[in-house]
């Protein structure tokens, strides 16, 4: 067994690897992480998690629900570190994870990496307490500065594989089964399917804006009784892919999708302006870096101020323009708590995903993860680019938007800290009393 | 206490004066016997004032008795989250409304435990800017500590070492809250104080005050001629700041977080809602009036963009809808009765309140 085997087995027990080991596991890190430009591809299939914020044992119980690394291919959008009491353990396993198979896994920076936001929000305190110096601070500061701003997701299936394992008498499902494709599935932590959407499924060009965004029923499933036949489902469980191979006049692929911590910039109207960014440096105050870390999409038109004190606020109109001027099906983000664990906005254009349940130990919220399954309809062929493609070769409807890829959530609930062997403090919510 | 103490609140009344009750209260000067649970209760009053040291050492507060009422060690800088909250803590409200208003038109009575008015007296004694603040002289004749060292009387501030749970109507008057000019308007204000009691518990304690010491009461006598006139009924306001909402996830989080340090809110789950708060304050003889409103309401509708943009310029807040949901669980609602004086409250029916639940 190497080190760094070594090393992850006493990481997933909750137990710190020595000073002189993270610092050689940091310097690896930033061996690997810089190689990578600051729009990271990512193949589908994948799954997608927001911010951990050191809770460790949820994080344990995230890779429970989502499968283990390197089984699952993750994709994590930041903010490992600060408010919870295992930020250490918690962003040194994924590192280790990292460095052990950087294929599977893709970690991109939050606005809490940062040496600012660190010393403000418990995570320098915490390396203090458990290193006796601020040396572990400083090297974990040095991987942050090397994490990618973003990635892109090509290659997602638009259609779900039925996982399958429904509980139909809990199930909200907006049927009719037979005639659409399953676009979104929401599975509880039991794997049990809570809710299902189906769209219509594409006949021609004409019907692709009819598809059923942000999680509503589809409007137009009279209407179908002309299309192709239901597709033999012939993808591996899980991966969420389909044989539809029909020779409809579309294909089923779908839009690229770009995932980031916070948002969208005013200074950044094309993914390429992103990769042109210097980023290894701390996050700045403002600028595009600052922008798609801190920023967050709100019911405004345009854009607006942000009452955090960075980033900006940015509406549908700006969500929808980018997207369409980037062959984009979808921006994947975090940064935000959402009580039910993830929460599409602007007619599916955007999604935030938050993976800490009971934030905090105080907010009584739940968790989830987003997973994008494989289409497998090209054979297995994915374009590489960044999504500028898609317009060309995804699926195109009369109002030039690209089909939105089939999305799982798998929401999740706190883990039970005192169960697992794992040490664990009984930790204090601050309140006003 | 000395009754020559009652002559002198007379002497010094004037128009616009104001007492003040109320506080977090519970455990009382007569007995010796302090419960765990009340011994929690007394120790928030800890954690309040850490968290505003916190806020005022920041820059969101402006205070400079904050510290001096801090157990000296226990400074601790608090999230952003809690600092732009409010906090109380060993109250230093009086010192900061005396040195803004002189000379000094408000009485001022504070009721806590007596293991708490016994800390903050003592750090009175020691803290010359404190003394300063409240104009005292401690070489006068004004100033009266009792021998336990846990009462403080002078004629404008009194500090009452008392359980909330024994003021009792059997108590005689010149007992309970020796002091307490019955005939002047007056607030009440309790943050999160009451919410510790029992239903019944708490709203005894308002009864107490609204139907016994602020009940009717007549002129003294001038001559012995003269007919009694009719009564006079205090003009008499409640404030009060404590959690709400306790059945969404967040406040059910809130409870079980709480229970697990021993703390109960014990009326939260009859007050749950602003409705409920509203409803509470009419019943309890608060008739001319009765409003609400959360936290988050306050911060976004009271508080100008100015003060918003320079709180916000002095941390980053990355807690946006941590705060929310924080600020949507806490409440001040507030009610009053105009008693001999309509035009008492009038201020307070300007207040935008917040409608509904």
């Amino acid at each position: 067994m190497s080190d760094l085997d070594r090393a992850i087995e006493q990481l997933r027990a909750c137990r710190l690897i020595p000073e002189s080991q993270v610092r050689e596991l940091c310097y690896k890190a930033r061996e690997l992480l810089i190689e990578e430009g600051n729009v990271v591809s990512v193949d589908a299939p994948v799954t997608i998690c927001g911010d951990i914020h050191g809770q460790f044992h949820d994080l344990m119980e995230l890779f429970r629900v989502g499968g283990d690394v390197p089984d699952t291919n993750y994709l994590f959008m930041g903010d490992f570190v600060d408010r919870g009491f295992y930020s250490l353990e918690s962003f040194l396993l994924l590192l280790c994870l990292k460095v052990r198979y950087p294929d599977r896994i893709t970690l991109i920076r939050g606005n809490h990496e940062s040496r600012q936001i660190t010393t403000v929000y418990g995570f320098y305190d915490e390396c203090i307490r458990k290193y006796g110096s601020a040396n572990v601070w400083r090297y974990c500061c040095e991987v942050f500065d090397y994490l990618a701003l973003g990635a892109i997701v090509l290659g997602a299936s638009s259609e779900l594989e039925p996982s399958g394992s429904g509980v139909n008498n809990m199930t909200q499902s907006t049927m009719p089964v037979d005639d659409g494709e399953l676009e979104t599935e929401v599975l509880n932590s039991r794997g049990e399917v809570t809710m299902s959407t189906y769209r219509p499924r594409q006949r021609s060009s004409s019907d692709a804006s009819t598809d059923s965004r942000n999680i509503s029923p589809p409007r137009d499933i009279s209407a179908a009784p002309g299309q192709t036949a239901a597709p033999a489902r012939t993808g591996a469980p899980g991966t969420g892919a389909s044989g539809d191979g029909n020779g409809s006049a579309t294909t089923s692929r779908t839009g690229a999708v770009l995932c980031v911590h916070g948002g969208l910039s005013p200074l950044i109207d094309s993914v390429d302006k992103i990769r042109l960014i210097d980023r290894k440096q701390e996050v700045p105050h403002e600028g595009a870096m600052c922008d798609l870390l801190w920023s967050d999409p709100d019911e405004i038109e345009g854009w607006g101020l942000s009452p955090r004190g960075a980033g900006f606020l940015f509406g549908g109109d700006i969500v929808k323009q980018f997207n369409h001027l980037n062959g984009l099906s979808l921006v994947a983000r975090a940064h935000q708590l959402v009580m039910e664990g993830y929460k599409e906005m602007f007619d599916g254009g955007i999604v935030t995903v938050w993976s800490a349940p009971n934030y905090c130990y105080r907010c009584g919220n739940v968790a989830a993860i987003l997973e994008l399954g494989e289409d497998t309809s090209s054979g297995g062929t994915v374009a590489r680019s960044n999504g500028e493609y898609g317009r060309s070769n995804g699926v195109v409807g009369a109002d030039n938007t690209v089909v939105s890829p089939g999305r799982r959530y798998r929401v999740f609930e706190a883990a039970a800290q005192d169960t697992r062997g794992m040490p664990a403090k009984k930790p204090v919510a601050d309140y006003f009393l | 206490m000395a009754a020559s103490q009652i002559p002198n609140l007379n002497l010094l009344r004037r128009g616009r004066g104001r007492g003040r009750g109320g506080s977090r209260g519970v455990e009382d000067g007569h007995s010796t016997r302090t419960s765990g649970k009340d011994r929690v209760v007394q120790g928030t009053d800890n954690d309040a004032s850490v968290s505003r040291l916190s806020a005022v050492e920041l820059g969101y507060l402006v205070d400079p008795y904050a510290k001096a009422l801090t157990p000296p060690g226990s400074a601790t800088r608090r999230f952003p989250i809690i600092n732009r909250g409010m906090c109380a803590g060993s109250d230093t409200r009086v010192f900061r409304l005396f040195t803004s208003r002189r000379p000094s038109d408000v009485i001022y009575h504070e009721i806590d435990f007596a293991v708490n008015t016994a800390a903050k007296i003592r750090a009175i004694r020691s803290t010359p800017n404190l003394q300063r603040a409240l104009e005292l002289d401690p070489a006068s004749n004004d100033v009266t500590v009792s021998e336990a060292g846990d009462a403080l009387h002078t004629p404008f501030y009194h500090i009452h070492p008392c359980d909330l749970r024994s003021l009792s109507p059997n108590l005689p008057l010149s007992e309970a809250l020796p002091g307490v000019d019955r005939t002047l308007p007056t607030l009440l204000i309790s943050e999160c104080c009451l919410i510790y009691l029992s239903p019944t518990e708490a709203a005894q304690v308002v009864t107490f005050f609204t139907g016994h010491l602020f009940g009717p009461t007549y002129a003294p006598f001038v001559g012995s001629e003269e007919v009694q006139s009719s009564p006079i009924i205090a003009p008499l306001g409640l404030i009060l700041y404590e959690p709400i909402r306790p059945n969404d996830p967040f406040g059910r989080t809130m409870v079980s977080n709480l229970a697990a340090r021993g703390i109960q809110l014990q009326t939260l789950n009859k007050y749950a809602s602003l409705e409920a708060q509203r409803a509470r304050l009419l019943e309890q003889g608060f008739e001319a009036g009765q409003a609400a409103a959360d936290i988050d309401f306050i911060w976004e509708r009271w508080v100008n963009e100015e003060e918003k943009e320079r709180v916000a310029g002095l941390e980053m807040l990355d807690e946006m809808e941590e705060w929310r949901l924080l600020a949507r669980h806490y409440c001040i609602s507030w009610g009053w009765r105009n008693g001999n004086n309509p035009g008492a409250f009038s201020g307070w029916t300007t207040l935008q309140a917040q409608p509904g639940e």
